[in-house]
């Protein structure tokens, strides 16, 4: 798994290029801290490049938008493949963030 | 491929409980799916509830820096596929976790514990059994 964080201004993108699977998701978790810590703005995670995510993924994802939440910051997740959409389905995630086209 | 009622097909994997090892079951699925004729996003479910099931046990199963394995069997019939996990871990059943609440608030929704939810979501049967001191975790897709 690749991650690339941009942060502009207002808002922090990052994409996620390849699969998050367990071990690719212990393996970002510390490239995502300063994002976490800095939660208050809005946080854009770029799916188009995300080809499948487990639990690991998914705890990730909840982490960051409970962070964003305490701080008054938001997130969107754009561009999620019908795959990953199934598995937000299954785990009620549709209902926890913002999906984008 | 036309298989018959009686024809069934067997693959095996054996991991260390090693979380690196996890990619490992991408490869194991997309062969399987190939002989089954599965559609890329059946094979994405299988291989999802397959990381869940072997996730847990290479992280619980075995005491902290100790080596152990995971034996993954795959069993491939007419209308259906069976993956069996087995280890020599302690003993414990993934089936009587309770389920989360999926239908929380965001200030409600407690993080984790959604793993042997997608198994038991994704997969049509979960069967555990403790045997000769091993677990053994069969889950059943109808194909």
């Amino acid at each position: 798994m690749e991650l690339n964080i941009n942060k502009t201004d207002d808002v922090t993108t990052v994409k996620f290029i390849g699969r998050l699977d367990t071990p690719s998701a212990q393996e970002i978790t510390k490239d995502l801290e300063p994002v976490m810590n800095d939660a208050s703005g809005t946080i854009v995670m770029d799916c188009s490049e995300l080809t499948y995510i487990s639990s690991s993924g998914l705890r990730i994802f909840l982490s960051l938008r409970k962070a964003a939440a305490t701080k008054g910051g938001n997130v969107i997740v754009r561009s999620i493949s019908d795959d990953v959409r199934q598995v937000f389905m299954m785990t009620g995630f549709l209902n926890l963030f913002q999906i984008e086209a | 491929m036309i298989m018959k009622d009686t024809d069934t097909s067997e693959c095996r994997l054996i991991l260390h409980n090693d979380i690196r090892q996890i990619p490992q079951l991408a490869g194991f699925v997309e062969a399987i799916a190939r002989k089954a004729s599965l559609d890329q996003s059946l094979a994405m479910s299988l291989n999802l509830a397959l990381e869940e099931a072997v996730t847990n046990v290479i992280l619980y199963a075995y005491p902290a820096g100790s080596d152990g394995l995971v034996d993954i069997e795959a069993v491939i019939r007419t209308g259906s596929i069976e993956f069996i996990v087995s280890d020599s871990g302690k003993p414990f059943d993934p089936t009587k976790t309770p389920p989360p609440d999926i239908d929380a608030s965001l200030e409600e929704r407690r993080i984790g514990g959604l793993g042997i939810h997608l198994v038991r979501t994704i997969m049509d049967s979960v069967v555990y059994r403790r045997r000769c001191g091993k677990n053994y975790l069969t889950m059943t897709k109808n194909i």
